[in-house]
């Protein structure tokens, strides 16, 4: 099991910060990937948090991230 | 009719008619909240709303859900009685929509500006942000009304728009949302791109139950949500303005005011959404929030989204049937009612009297022409005058006996039809289908349907008298 926030259970990349904190202190870390944007907290069940148990229908491939579909597509400029 | 003046109000109203649970057991954000609203679907249906007061990592957070989860919820919500069966709901919401336009009020300052933070926006601080469903790609604001004004057209109230569009939380003060290219706020979107600029947005969230019923409804792009509401509840509908010009609830629990980034698009979701299944990942529009505005001790408002019927089903419901059978009537004023509670109206169930053979078959495709056919209904019974669609009993009677596959069944390939539908083939499209379940009438001479069983002489009067006796069983 990797340690909590080292890397994104769901894209597996390294590229993971805290975004926030409980604002009661010590109860809970919300973790964020910067490379998928999913967001976890360390309270979580594991299926949320661990890479390992994080189930496989909804892993990602970070390379493949930029071939989801743009929904609306961006106009033109006037 | 009665206009609930916010959230809190309703709560207490539900509280009244014992359709409201307070849980103040201390409970985790995952997977409790979610949980607790699901299981309440699965109870029976009069299901409460819920409200907890003792979430793990917050001070005094409180989140409501399961608001409108229920029919009795959902008559209060109308004003009507809590009793009021599916059809008087129907015919009701259909009534006062006709009203259009109702007036808004506005009033120089609301109870939402009590607390104001307009730096080092964290909503994570602000608010109990949790997730739904195991496979979410984050934590959602789901049942917000979002605000937008169309940038070539600030000043005109009637293209204003108010629309619940889910929100994916991204950052401390960063959203996505789910801007579906047929909605209003994609229109206001694309002007503010075409010009090279954002798109300023009010989000409202925690609000008394009819606006966001209002903001579930495709309406007219040129009717104002504020307006209807005013109609639906008999009374001039208040809202505030923000310092951008944007109309907001005077009642909302939280007020955050941002922008929608020109010309962004970035990774969002899965999210579960209403057909039961996730709505994969996109690249959507990307908000950022500069201030945020909220109630003393404010009520954070969520939806469950499950596989049908959860509390979503219920805010799709009436929002749906109505718009459709007022579009249907306006071209066939035999429809006498449309049923399209099912999955947001993937399946229509229509109720006609029929003019010669074929008619109910006219009806069906022009369910499919209407602006919700276009993206949604992919299944249409149609049925005859004496059939109640919103008795599925009786539904299940006439396919059952006025239904022969070989000349009642219409299949129309690939049409267009909502993202979110698994059944798509390719994404977008689908194959379509009319179910005839209509008596065959002159030309059409198909089927022996000329002794119809009809009631014992005398059982409305026996049903009256029965019906007293029954109830006095219980004393």
């Amino acid at each position: 099991m990797n340690q909590m926030g080292s890397v994104c259970p769901r894209c597996r990349s390294g590229t993971v910060e805290v975004q926030s904190t409980s604002p009661v202190a010590g109860i809970w870390t919300v973790y964020h990937c910067k490379t998928c944007l999913y967001a976890w907290r360390s309270t979580e069940p594991e299926e949320n948090t661990d890479p390992d148990k994080y189930p496989a229908p909804f892993r990602l491939n970070p390379d493949d991230l930029a071939k989801l579909p743009v929904a609306p597509t961006i106009p033109p400029r006037r | 009719m009665q206009a609930y003046q916010d959230l809190r109000e309703f709560l207490s109203v539900l509280e009244s008619e014992r359709l409201l649970l307070r849980i103040a057991d201390h409970v985790n954000l995952e997977p409790d909240l979610a949980a607790a609203a699901c299981a309440l679907t699965k109870l029976d249906e009069a299901s409460p709303a819920i409200l907890f007061n003792n979430v793990a990592g917050y001070h005094s957070a409180q989140v409501a859900m399961n608001v409108h989860g229920s029919w009795p919820n959902h008559a209060l919500a109308l004003g009507m009685d809590r009793s009021a069966s599916l059809r008087d709901q129907f015919f009701e919401f259909v009534r006062r929509y006709q009203q259009y336009p109702g007036e808004l009020e506005r009033v120089a300052s609301a109870p939402w500006q009590e607390t104001v933070i307009d730096k080092d926006v964290n909503l994570y601080d602000l608010m109990p942000l949790f997730r739904l469903n195991r496979g979410d790609g984050g934590y959602f604001i789901d049942k917000p009304c979002v605000i937008s004004r169309d940038p070539d057209d600030w000043d005109n109230d009637d293209v204003e728009n108010v629309g619940v569009y889910r929100l994916q939380v991204k950052g401390r003060n960063r959203l996505g949302i789910q801007t579906v290219p047929q909605h209003d706020i994609a229109v206001h979107l694309a002007h503010a791109e075409e010009r090279g600029e954002d798109l300023h947005i009010a989000i409202a969230l925690g609000n008394e139950p009819l606006i966001t019923l209002m903001g579930a409804t495709p309406m007219l792009y040129t009717q104002l949500e504020y307006k209807m509401a005013g109609a639906m509840q008999g009374k001039p509908y208040r809202v505030v303005k923000t310092a951008k010009g944007l109309d907001v609830p005077w009642g909302s629990e939280y007020v955050l005011e941002g922008r929608i980034l020109g010309g962004q698009r970035e990774t969002e979701g899965p999210f579960g959404e209403f057909p039961g299944y996730y709505s994969g990942c996109h690249q959507y529009p990307v908000i950022e929030i500069d201030r945020v505005s909220h109630r003393k001790n404010p009520i954070f408002d969520a939806v469950y989204v499950g596989r049908p019927w959860t509390e979503i089903d219920y805010l799709q419901a009436m929002t749906t049937s109505a718009p459709i059978f007022v579009q249907l009537h306006a071209t066939f004023p035999e429809v006498l009612a449309v049923n399209a509670l099912y999955t947001h109206g993937l399946v229509v169930i229509v109720s006609t009297r029929t003019r010669y053979g074929g008619f109910a078959k006219a009806v069906g495709m022009r369910v499919l022409t209407t602006t919700h056919g276009l993206g949604y209904a992919k299944i249409v019974i149609v049925v005859d005058a004496d059939v109640d669609p919103f008795d599925l009993r009786q539904v299940m009677w006439a396919l059952s006996v006025k239904v022969n596959p070989a000349g009642d069944l219409l299949v129309l390939p690939n049409l267009s039809e909502n993202l979110l539908d698994p059944a798509c083939e390719p994404g977008g499209m689908a194959s379509k289908m009319i179910i005839d379940a209509t008596t065959p009438i002159a030309p059409d001479k198909r089927g022996d349907y000329g002794q119809e069983l009809d009631t014992p002489q005398n059982t409305d009067v026996w049903l009256k008298k029965l019906d007293t006796l029954v109830k006095g069983l219980g004393k």
